[in-house]
């Protein structure tokens, strides 16, 4: 598991890095951003996964989301990988913007042609935090995830599939019921098949009525203005009723006038890199 | 002596130096010799020690071991004045000097022989020139100087003198430092002898003495009780210490007795001066009058005998006129008788008759013309007397002059007063008049108050507090009382203040205590003290004191987790008045209590001040205005202390209560609603049909916020420090909101119901890390 470094940037005091390697999961090359905050030069510092959402690379909140200060205040390293396998040849894979590359999902596939090389589910879960953990100065047992739209579906199912794992999970604007929604239902009827009792196991909204272990305190911001909201394709009601009857302890802001952009969580990040920070430190 | 022996590790080393060095030191000798030789000549001292010997033995490298024995003490005592002189010139620092001493005192006691054991001489010598360059260099100066002249003169004193004043200094020292040199032997001998053989390093109880723990194992210690040597010294320290500071304290009260022995004699020797000059005043007056008189009689009795002495006189001669007639006349008429012839003797006799008639016609005085007895017997002595008298009869003191006041020397009910007279004045006693001062009307006086004293003071007590009271006083004698002093206006001290303990607050950083006077006049000022309380033990002592406080709180800067307690004390002119009960402060969270003039009509505080609850719904109708009540919101405030930082406080809830917590300005208006203005800050929780609401209300305004676990403990930090106010759900120490607000001053918690329930408050915990982690 070689690591090839494509870049490197000092960046408060730390290093933003990208490196490419071969994945074993998704059988294909893949980039992955890591932020290495000057405290991972002397001490293991605890990792935060970032997900990103539909048509993202690890570029994204890299280069966007201005999440580096408080990272580096923190101490805390941010790992950004890639959103989908990229150029596997699969037919159709380029065909939309919200189902193929850029749109993995992070569901382990298992309809043909897809299920060979879309497991970004186990690639984000197993195989990328092995890699991580051999490579740089991690903590292995602080580890948090947190991500946006798709990325924010992702992160909560990985959450919630993985109790413990995450010592907490945030999200910004996360698609909270896919299996209720056009996108959702999409691509998991692509990767997943039409079985829609599938689906539930990478369903938050379902995952949560489920969910026993340690309590997740989840972070949730979600623009007002946010397109994609009023389209219904994210449906944070459903994942906060479900959290209520399921008491899952959770901060849902509905924050007025913001959209699903970057620039709605560059706004928040901070929020999200402290509530990690104070759950990777405890 | 040989203990202190103990601590000269440097000669340690030299020791096996000196061992390693015999060999080079033998043929050193001669050199160090002459070296000795040329350096005794330049010193004025050594001259006087040995007269001649230097002049006859100069050349004879042996001199040293010349029987000296005699002289050995006279030279060690001037070895170690140079030494000393030498350690200060040279700053060869104290531990080197007090290391040597111990050694020059110890050695020549112990073993005379060694002082000039010279094989180890030269290696002393060496270390002596390698500790300061400047005493070589010195000392070849004084070498040349001395071979110069050592062989000729005895004192090269002049010669060095002709030197720059540098140069007689470098002379002087050199000349020490040959006596340096000679000593050297001595201390080596010592220190071979002493270091390897007595080093005691435990104590015997049993014989009081330091031994060797060798002799503890194995000699006659054996069965003693011993300890440590470290531990007896300071076992001895610590008794030594408590003696010193009971012969400290017998020496205070010596001298205080001294003092006051010292002013009676001072003030009897006065007194006894002043009647001596009385006494001669008075009995030079009596002897002047008595003279006078004395004078006066003599004057008088002259005067009377010479009057009575010449009218005698007179009456004498007139007596012998009348004799020398009658005598003539007798003759006259025994010459008639004589005469024959008749005729004759008939006119003569008619001539002769007719003059013995005139004689006896004219009377004849026989009486004593004076009184020859002494007769003015009598001498006036009354004005004698009367001077006599006022002897003893003093005049009537003049008025005494009272003191203003002196600073605290009052109490709360009693006052020293003090006075003073003039010296001139005999007084047997004083008395003190005096009342209390007040503005009532000039008819009505005050009663007033006489105490007698013998001295020129007077404690009064039983006196009101913090109040003035008018003094005056006259002075007595026999004779009569003088007018009165001057009225001074004296102020008994304060009565103690009353901590509120109700008001009083705190946070890790400090606490705000209230008082009340406690005095119905006002006093100058207040003192809080502020014991810190030690742990396990109770013998507070007071770890500060905050003198000068015009008002009636103070806030004060504290430690954090400590307990403290705290007094008051109110000050005028007279004094601090007693301490105040105390008020226990501990600075572990931030500490409040809820305002109780500030809470809605319907909201009743129970459990100390620490539940707040609401029965009834709101009804906003027959609502008494209270400019302090909360009258719209069912709420109540709590006072915080005003000072920056982070303060912490929970408050338990019910999950269906409905409430609006949070911060609110002193000033917010209480007819609005929390939350609702500019001025508060406020957790607002409500039930919809289908749902818990938690609002965050500033302004009246609330981002939408859901939260899916109903809180029970909620947690409230307000961070001024960073601006901020966040609110947690303490139970999952999850973080629910936090308001950065630009806090233009002091916020107070703020507590309120929107329908019936309760709250329950909880402070004085300190900030989770959970909490400090997410603000």
């Amino acid at each position: 598991m070689a690591l090839k470094e494509i870049s490197s940037n000092k960046c408060f005091e730390g290093f933003q890095k990208v490196f490419e390697h071969d994945s074993t999961e998704l059988k294909c090359k893949m980039k992955f951003g890591i932020y290495l905050p000057l405290k991972s030069e002397s001490a293991k510092c605890p990792v935060v996964y970032w997900l990103s959402g539909l048509t993202c690379t690890e570029q994204n909140v890299i280069t966007k989301a201005a999440f580096h200060q408080a990272a580096s205040e923190h101490g805390l390293i941010i790992v950004a990988p890639d959103t989908s396998p990229r150029g596997c040849n699969i037919d159709g894979e380029e065909d939309s913007w919200d189902f193929g590359t850029g749109a993995g999902f992070y569901v382990n596939a298992t309809e043909d042609p897809w299920k060979t090389n879309y497991r970004m589910y186990s690639y984000i879960v197993d195989e990328l935090p092995h890699l991580i953990n051999g490579n740089f100065p991690t903590d292995p047992d602080r580890v948090s995830i947190f991500g946006h739209s798709m990325g924010g579906h992702g992160a909560l199912i990985c959450a919630l599939k993985n109790p413990g794992k995450y010592k907490t999970v945030s999200a910004f604007a996360p698609i909270c019921n896919p299996i209720q929604c056009p996108w959702g239902q999409k691509a998991f009827s692509g990767y997943l098949g039409p079985d829609t009792s599938k689906w539930e196991a990478y369903d938050a909204t379902q995952l949560v009525k489920s969910y026993s272990g340690p309590k997740l305190d989840i972070l949730i911001d979600q623009g007002k203005d946010d397109q994609f909201l009023a389209a219904g394709q994210l449906l944070p009601d459903n994942f906060i009723a479900a959290c209520t009857e399921r008491n899952i302890p959770v901060v849902f802001r509905l924050q007025e006038g913001y959209d699903h952009s970057y620039f709605f969580i560059t706004t928040f990040i901070n929020d999200h890199i402290k509530h990690h920070g104070k759950y990777l430190h405890a | 002596m040989d203990a202190n022996k103990l601590d000269i590790p440097e000669d340690l080393d030299t020791i096996v130096e000196e061992a390693e060095g015999q060999d080079e030191s033998t043929k050193e000798k001669s050199e160090s010799l002459t070296f000795y030789h040329t350096d005794l000549y330049d010193s004025p001292d050594k001259l006087t020690i040995f007269p001649k010997q230097e002049l006859s033995e100069e050349k004879k490298p042996h001199i040293a071991k010349q029987d000296l024995s005699t002289t050995a003490e006279q030279i060690h005592s001037d070895l170690q004045k140079e030494v000393d002189h030498l350690a200060k010139q040279y700053g060869i620092s104290d531990d080197k000097e007090k290391d040597e001493q111990p050694f020059l005192t110890s050695v020549p006691y112990k073993n005379p022989e060694t002082i000039f054991h010279k094989p180890t001489a030269p290696k002393r010598e060496k270390k002596l020139l390698k500790r300061n360059k400047s005493i070589e260099t010195s000392n070849k100066i004084s070498q040349n100087q001395n071979t110069e002249t050592g062989t000729k003169t005895e004192n090269s004193s002049p010669k060095s003198s002709v030197l720059d004043e540098n140069g007689s200094h470098l002379s002087n020292e050199s000349g020490q430092l040959g006596h340096h040199q000679t000593k050297a032997p001595e201390k080596d001998g010592g220190c071979v002898d002493s270091e390897e053989n007595y080093i005691p390093d435990i104590y015997c109880i049993t014989c009081k003495t330091p031994v060797k723990a060798f002799d503890k194992l194995f000699g006659v210690h054996k069965d003693h009780e011993v300890m440590g040597i470290t531990a007896a010294v300071e076992q001895k320290k610590e008794e030594m210490r408590k003696n010193m500071s009971k012969l400290e304290e017998q020496i205070v009260q010596m001298e205080n007795f001294a003092n006051h022995l010292e002013e009676i004699y001072i003030t009897v020797e006065e007194n006894f001066t002043r009647q001596e000059q009385n006494a001669e005043m008075h009995y030079t007056e009596v002897m002047d009058m008595l003279n006078t008189k004395h004078e006066e009689k003599l004057q008088t009795l002259g005067e009377e005998k010479k009057l009575k002495l010449e009218s005698l006189f007179e009456q004498l001669i007139d007596c012998g006129k009348s004799l020398d007639t009658s005598k003539d006349l007798m003759e006259t008429i025994q010459g008639l008788f004589k005469e024959k012839d008749k005729a004759t003797f008939v006119k003569t006799a008619l001539h002769t008759t007719s003059r013995l008639n005139d004689y006896f016609n004219t009377d004849i005085n026989l009486n004593i013309s004076t009184n020859a007895e002494y007769e003015n017997t009598h001498i006036d002595f009354t004005e004698v007397e009367n001077l006599l008298e006022s002897i003893h009869t003093v005049p009537a003191p003049s008025a005494p002059v009272i003191n203003p006041q002196t600073p605290n020397s009052a109490t709360a009910t009693s006052l020293r007063v003090c006075w003073s007279l003039f010296s001139d004045d005999t007084v047997e006693s004083f008395q003190l008049y005096y009342k209390p001062v007040c503005d009532c009307a000039p008819g009505e006086d005050q009663e007033e108050f006489m105490i007698k004293s013998k001295e020129t003071y007077c404690t009064v007590t039983n006196l009101m507090p913090n109040t003035q009271y008018e003094f005056w006083v006259t002075a007595l004698n026999v004779t009569g009382a003088s007018p009165a002093s001057e009225n001074a206006v004296y102020v008994t001290a304060p009565s103690p203040p009353i901590i509120k303990s109700n008001e009083c607050r705190s946070c890790e950083n400090a606490a705000l205590i209230c008082w009340e006077s406690g005095n119905i006049n006002p006093v100058d000022s207040y003192t809080v003290e502020i014991y810190k309380a030690t742990n396990g033990t109770s013998d507070d002592s007071v770890t500060e004191s905050i003198v000068g406080i015009p008002i009636c709180e103070s806030l004060i800067q504290l430690q954090p987790n400590q307990t403290y307690s705290i007094s008051v004390k109110a000050v005028n002119v007279g004094g601090p008045s007693e301490s105040s009960k105390s008020v226990s402060i501990r600075t572990t969270g931030t500490f409040f209590h809820l305002d109780e003039e500030t809470a809605h009509p319907l909201l009743s505080v129970t459990d100390n001040g620490f539940t707040i609850s609401c029965a009834e719904e709101e009804c906003l109708v027959d609502l008494p205005y209270y400019s302090k009540k909360f009258s719209r919101c069912i709420a109540v405030m709590g006072k915080l202390i005003p000072f920056k930082g982070k303060h912490y406080w929970e408050v338990e809830v019910d999950e269906n209560t409905q409430y609006r917590i949070g911060v609110a300005y002193e000033d917010t208006n209480r007819n609005g609603l929390l939350g609702a203005n500019s001025t508060s800050w406020c957790l607002r929780h409500i039930l919809t049909p289908s749902r818990h609401k938690y609002e965050f209300l500033h302004c009246g305004v609330s981002p939408d916020t859901r939260i899916t676990i109903p809180p029970r403990r909620i947690g409230i930090l307000l961070d001024y420090d960073n601006d901020k106010l966040s609110f947690f759900n303490m139970d999952i120490a999850q973080h629910l909101f936090t308001f950065v607000c630009q806090f233009c001053h002091m916020v107070h918690p703020c507590f309120g119901l929107e329908k019936p329930g309760r709250l329950k408050i909880r402070n004085g915990i300190p900030v989770p890390q959970s909490v400090l982690l997410s603000s």
